[in-house]
């Protein structure tokens, strides 16, 4: 076989790869890229979104660093986000392990805890309001329990608890998915193995299951706590960012302060320095998990 | 396999043609028929535009009028203006974009105009505290105003015989004698943090002191939320605090059917609410007065933006038939069908009071010419007000608002780095 190919195919891709690749790469370029780099640009300008504007060098950054909204709105997404991304793993990878057992209607009831991912989040979230403000206060009334009676979204103190139940509930769906591919990897030889040594099954997923989805969990950690760090949806539809800036997690700042707010030019400088915070924590994220995955 | 495309094609460029012929066949074999772009924001009022368009051009056949109508106005006119499209005519809520649009130049000056004479001076004030392109300019001519005070439940004014508060001290003793007898003096709606708007800029047009935003605008004097404040904070909460228990958690929609359908004595709310009150509920029979912010009778003013107002491109290609239709819009007749239509308030100084009887309490002050604009239209839109607000009335400290509210004007003002052409 080899005797009858030229050498030199191996070495060079073929000319038709390229031209597959282009469309993709002027598709992304044109609205990925060029929109990014023109953000940039701007985030070194007094640009209002209309209008005449002019360069003013760092002073964007600089103001960014006093200004204690932004500060504040940091606070509370880094809370948001730390608590969900955990709250959302350890629910997730709990339905997962069910899900993968020897149960009845196995495949049917995969399918039902696929389903909030396939909703909009916006629906999703008018209807968690309508839940939060109407359904539970009348419960609670009716049972007598007096902490509930209001909606939890009304107080400042608790309205986050209400943006978390809604965002785990949606991103639950998708972890699911990816946790049962990796417990599907792995084979119940060691699991009958594990049984004939006496181990409890606390033990054996301790020992076997955890560590054989380390890979599935680095993936489920860094793409949840990016996404969370994002939120957007949840909130407009929540809270708007309420009971007065309790809510406000950065994205709806940036979206606030530069489309509504006119000031396009400084809350650009604002997403840039976002952008960089998230890449840097999605890069550590996933060095040190990466680290303690089992190798084979 | 080739022809179909080709034929296709070829279709596609007669089609091109037919269609450019047309277009070229009616645009400029006008010689004598100007056509007006007529930019209208006001969703709500493109039918009795229609009307008036007609009118008009059948008293002007040498002018067509076509009326230019979009979703988002405040965005839609931005648009616009990058492309340098600026309309001929406009009908722009005058608001503090709208503001911003004047200093920057876009509007023609009006101070010539036969109808700067017959407007309410006050109104037209309102207006001119927005911003003009030079101080000596009008670039705006009010066409329709509205109201802001406080709604009332005739009915359950009448069953506890309660007249219409003038003083600070009546509402107060109004709002008790609800309560003693079981019913929501107001229905507040704090779900929706700009509902909490409305009464403060209320309380503080009214009383803060002369020219407040001027000086803080100036920086100079010691002008500030924190000294000047406190008494429309505290006020604000007060008549917060007599709304229903389950007031966080309802939003507009759900005050105005409810306030519709009588679960409350008062509505902190303006003219603007009105048909959606009606639509709730058209039997309520709901009256309003002004906010009686002080002891004094005589100091009472009602709040008033104009909701719609008229300019000029200020490089219109036909600014003589722009004026004409802009004469012919603000003519008594067009505007008073206009304000009966829309239950608004006529800006004209020949104008009868409103007969709305959900405006008369409102509507002595128009004439009389006691009015002031919405102090929000001062502050920048990056001022988060409205969410501020709403954390003061659910329970937060008046020290901490007004000094957040400085904090915010101050961070702002230090960061807006105005362009060189706007440089003193």
């Amino acid at each position: 076989m080899s005797t009858l190919t030229r050498p030199n195919v191996g070495r060079k891709t073929p000319r038709v790869f390229y031209f597959m690749v282009l469309p993709a790469l002027v598709i992304f370029a044109v609205f990925h890229t060029v929109p990014l780099l023109s953000g940039i640009y701007f985030s070194f300008t007094n640009y209002a979104g209309y209008g005449e504007w002019s360069f003013v060098g760092l002073s964007n950054y600089i103001n960014l660093f006093r200004d204690d909204r932004i500060l504040n709105a940091y606070g509370f997404t880094f809370l948001f986000a730390i608590v969900s991304t955990v709250a959302v793993n350890v629910i997730s990878l709990a339905v997962a392990i069910a899900l993968n057992g020897r149960i009845k209607f196995k495949t049917g009831f995969r399918g039902i805890f696929f389903i909030p991912n396939i909703l909009s989040i916006l629906i999703v979230g008018y209807v968690f309001n309508y839940l939060f403000s109407n359904s539970v206060p009348a419960i609670a009334q009716a049972l007598g329990i007096n902490a509930l009676t209001t909606s939890i979204l009304a107080d400042a103190d608790t309205a986050w608890i209400g943006v978390v139940i809604l965002s785990v509930w949606q991103a639950a769906a998708f972890n699911i998915i990816i946790y049962l591919a990796g417990l599907q990897t792995i084979g119940g030889e060691l699991y009958e193995a594990a049984s004939l040594d006496g181990a409890s099954s606390w033990r054996q997923f301790r020992s076997i299951t955890f560590p054989l989805i380390g890979a599935f969990f680095t993936i489920n950690m860094v793409l949840s706590l990016k996404n969370f760090l994002q939120v957007f949806d949840q909130i407009v539809s929540l809270t708007a960012g309420g009971p007065g800036t309790s809510t406000e997690s950065i994205s709806l700042l940036i979206y606030r302060g530069g489309f509504e707010g006119g000031e396009y030019g400084y809350q650009t400088a604002n997403a840039v320095i976002y952008l960089i915070v998230i890449i840097a924590i999605s890069f550590v994220q996933l060095r040190i998990l990466q680290r303690r995955e089992a190798s084979f | 396999m080739f022809k179909q495309p080709r034929s296709s094609r070829a279709k596609l460029f007669a089609t091109a043609a037919a269609t450019a012929l047309m277009l070229s066949a009616c645009a400029p074999s006008d010689t004598d028929v100007v056509t007006l772009d007529f930019f209208q924001f006001k969703p709500e009022a493109v039918g009795s535009f229609d009307k008036i368009i007609s009118e008009f051009e059948a008293q002007n056949p040498g002018i067509n009028v076509v009326q230019n109508h979009v979703p988002n106005a405040d965005t839609a006119i931005r648009t616009l203006l990058v492309k340098n499209k600026t309309p001929d005519v406009l009908t722009l809520n005058t608001n503090g974009n709208y503001g911003r649009l004047a200093e920057a130049g876009v509007f023609a000056d009006l101070s010539d105009h036969p109808a700067v004479d017959t407007v309410l001076p006050a109104v037209k004030d309102i207006v001119q505290e927005l911003g003009t392109r030079t101080p000596s300019e009008i670039n705006a001519l009010p066409f329709s105003s509205n109201a802001s005070g406080i709604l009332y439940n005739k009915d359950i004014f009448a069953k506890y015989d309660v007249d219409p508060p003038r003083t600070w001290d009546e509402l107060i003793e109004a709002a008790e004698t609800f309560k003693a007898n079981g019913v929501t003096p107001f229905y507040t709606t704090l779900k929706d943090a700009w509902t909490v708007g409305p009464a403060f800029v209320n309380l503080g047009g009214a009383l803060q002191p002369e020219g407040f935003f001027a000086d803080l605008l100036s920086k100079e004097g010691d002008a500030s939320f924190s000294k000047d404040y406190p008494e429309a904070a505290e006020k604000l909460k007060t008549l917060f605090s007599y709304g229903q228990p389950d007031a966080p958690s309802k939003d507009y929609n759900a005050g105005n059917a409810a306030f519709g359908a009588g679960e409350a004595a008062m509505y902190l709310q303006g003219s603007y609410a009105i048909p959606a009150i009606r639509a709730a509920n058209p039997d309520a029979n709901i009256g309003s007065f002004p906010y009686p912010a002080s002891n004094d009778p005589a100091e009472t003013v009602v709040v008033s933006g104009v909701d719609v107002g008229i300019s000029i491109g200020r490089d219109t290609e036909h600014p003589e038939e722009a004026r004409k239709f802009t004469e012919f819009l603000l003519s008594q007749e067009v505007v008073e069908a206009y304000a009966k239509e829309q239950s608004a308030f006529s800006p004209l100084k020949a104008s009868p009071p409103s007969e709305d009887p959900a405006l008369e309490g409102l509507a002595p002050y128009f004439t009389e010419g006691r009015l002031i604009g919405f102090i929000d239209h001062q502050i920048p839109s990056s001022l988060p007000l409205a969410p501020l607000l709403q954390e003061f009335v659910l329970g937060g400290s008046t020290e901490d608002l007004l000094a957040s509210l400085d904090n915010e004007w101050n961070k702002i003002a230090a960061r807006t780095i105005s362009n060189e052409k706007d440089k003193p």
